[in-house]
């Protein structure tokens, strides 16, 4: 009973990192009908730009929140001055343009930082709490907690602020928001720069567990992306629960099935997509998209 | 004046002579060139029957695909293993051609209930999941050391060079896939690839079930990427589980879009782009090969969206501008203007509401 429950708990924070940037690619897609395959690559440069200021005697926290600061910048950027350019297009050549971008991004950071991993300082003590006779670490439960508070926070910004409402317009109908005199473009570079912070919080709370290099949220990326088919590319809340229950299952089916095992457990959330997807297309959660002809 | 030399090219002698011609060269130009250059253009005839196959399903029928070098890593795993089962090389080439076939068509009937972008995202699993898995079934694939499997020799008969042998081969095996695939696109599936592409409401008011050619599409791709696995392994005679990685997949889907989509000659540019690019870039720098090819393929975008294959099309455009410089005639401006405008519809995006 006790390792089953430390299972779950791990396989909760790891999910909570999917579920991070799983939120910030659903962001990027509802503001422009874009997948943003390098969502994970810039959460790399992110926990990058955090690591040197950390060498500069920053405090850790500060230096995550100037990272996030600086991530919304450059997503920002990006939208500007990148992706401007392609968002009217063909979507296969937008989807293609993000795929350079992470090839770029990936080969900045090796080219900067080389391909050796490096140690990444924990937000959170390395101590663990006993609960119900399962020995759980504290950085596991502080994960989780993050991800909550940016889950309520993220509610509170598109539900309760003028911000949100415009943010949503735009996402529903740039046409008519922009006929409504909402600036469409300045909003779409604030939906770019708010899921750039938000791999930026996902890269923080993954680096000290994988070490941070280049290469470090391909993996992340692949659960991440499966987390956004699983619960509908329409509903950041099923998006959550999608990422909990694909870190928990493929914990658990580490451990009780024998085939599966380490090396396969990867399988495990496509698994279950084809199981749902043959069930409910739009996802667990998703709402079906309806097509004017 | 512009149109002249297009107008020359549709003539039908003028196409059966350039057929001629490129035939000819295929036939001469093995036997002088030096055996690196006969290895490269191999290599190159090896992934522009890749690209063909990502074409078929992402740049005609418009369903974005990463997962397509998993079914070359098939193909080459499947002639390795028949290879050395000591199996005959016809049945060899037919098992490496169908098995990844039958998969694609197994993966496409649960992948093709999804629309858009869902599909990319499903279809980036066949790598992710392939590469342990074949390192998990050693006793097929040789685990992480992978496969030899040297089959591929020039017969004593032919007098040729292994390397004149493999290409020939590349190209003989390749051409008529190429052949297949034209006919194949430029027909009524062609069209139907084109309407699901276009708008999949519309096609289905026309007959033409999405859920069907989307399927059709993607097994018609995975057959191919089997062709391109059993070539994979005349030239290269090994393949291990990172011939299917993940970094090869969307390499893969780069060269398709930076050749050109939808376009046979685009694949063949593709196929150039996939084998060359990285060896200049190395060739440059080898800390910034990542970073040059980044720079390569957004570069590539912003001047050429359509591709390499659009460059002569691009250039004309340039030179009758130039050219009426002096002298615009606003009704053709208007009129391509509104061609933009009606190509990036802005219609689509309603769905979203």
């Amino acid at each position: 009973m006790g390792t089953f429950i430390q299972l779950v708990v791990d396989g909760l924070s790891t999910g909570s990192v999917y579920a991070a940037l799983a939120l910030a690619i659903v962001l990027v897609n509802q503001a422009t009908g874009l997948v943003n395959f390098a969502q994970g690559g810039m959460a790399v440069l992110s926990a990058y730009i955090a690591l040197e200021l950390v060498q500069l005697h920053v405090p850790l926290a500060i230096a995550i929140i100037v990272s996030m600061a600086a991530s919304f910048l450059l997503g920002a950027i990006i939208e500007r001055y990148l992706m401007r350019r392609f968002e009217r297009g063909d979507p296969d050549t937008a989807v293609v343009v993000t795929i350079g971008l992470l090839t770029l991004v990936t080969g900045v950071c090796a080219w900067i930082w080389s391909y050796n991993n490096q140690q990444f300082p924990s937000l959170f003590p390395s101590s663990t709490v006993s609960i119900l006779g399962a020995v759980v670490s504290v950085s596991s439960l502080g994960t989780i907690l993050v991800i909550v508070v940016i889950m309520v926070l993220l509610q509170a910004l598109f539900l309760g602020t003028k911000l949100g409402l415009a943010l949503r317009a735009v996402a529903i109908n740039p046409q008519s928001a922009a006929f409504s005199g909402m600036p469409v473009g300045r909003l779409l570079m604030v939906g770019w720069g708010l899921a750039a912070a938000l791999g930026a919080v996902a890269g923080a709370l993954v680096a000290p567990q994988l070490s941070l290099t280049p290469n470090m949220m391909d993996s992340p990326l692949v659960y991440a992306l499966a987390a956004v088919i699983l619960g509908g590319m329409t509903s950041p809340l099923g998006v959550v629960v999608a990422a909990w229950l694909i870190g928990v299952l493929e914990n658990l089916a580490a451990v009780y099935l024998p085939f599966i095992g380490y090396d396969l457990k990867v399988a495990v959330p496509f698994i279950l997509i084809f199981v749902v997807l043959l069930v409910r297309p739009q996802g667990l959660f998703g709402r079906k998209a309806v097509v004017r002809v | 004046m512009s149109t002249a030399p297009a107008r020359l090219f549709e003539r039908p002698w003028m196409r059966w002579t350039i057929a001629v011609v490129i035939v000819a060269l295929a036939v001469v130009l093995p036997l002088v060139f030096p055996a690196f250059t006969n290895q490269t253009l191999a290599r190159i005839g090896v992934f522009a029957v890749a690209v063909l196959g990502l074409n078929v399903v992402m740049g005609y029928a418009g369903q974005v695909s990463l997962g397509q070098i998993f079914f070359v890593g098939l193909g080459a795993y499947v002639t390795a293993y028949g290879v050395t089962q000591n199996w005959n090389i016809a049945l060899v080439f037919v098992l490496s051609v169908l098995i990844p076939g039958v998969v694609g068509l197994v993966v496409a009937l649960a992948a093709a209930r999804l629309g858009g972008l869902a599909i990319a995202m499903v279809t980036i699993a066949l790598p992710i999941v392939g590469v342990p898995l074949a390192k998990r079934l050693s006793e097929f694939t040789g685990g992480s050391q992978g496969l030899s499997a040297i089959f591929a020799k020039a017969p004593t008969w032919s007098g040729l060079y292994d390397d004149q042998w493999q290409l020939y081969l590349v190209l003989l095996i390749g051409g008529i896939t190429f052949l297949l695939t034209r006919n194949l696109v430029h027909g009524k599936y062609g069209r139907a690839f084109a309407i699901v592409k276009g708008n999949q409401a519309v096609a289905g008011s026309m007959g033409v079930s999405p859920y069907r050619f989307k399927v059709l599409a993607f097994t018609v791709a995975s057959l191919i990427g089997g062709v391109s696995g059993f070539l994979y392994m005349v030239v290269v005679q090994y393949t291990s589980p990172e011939t299917m990685s993940f970094g090869s997949s969307i390499t893969l889907l780069a060269s398709m879009v930076i050749g050109g989509a939808a376009s046979i000659l685009g694949s063949v540019l593709g196929g150039a782009y996939y084998v060359l690019v990285p060896q200049l870039t190395n060739a440059i720098n080898p800390n910034l090969t990542a970073v040059l090819q980044g720079v390569i393929l957004l570069a590539v975008l912003f001047i050429l969206p359509g591709g390499l294959v659009s460059l002569p099309r691009t250039i004309r455009r340039l030179w009758t501008r130039t050219r009426r410089g002096g002298n615009p005639s606003p009704p053709t401006q208007a009129a391509s203007r509104q061609a933009d405008l009606a190509e990036g519809s802005p219609t689509e995006r309603q769905g979203q509401a």
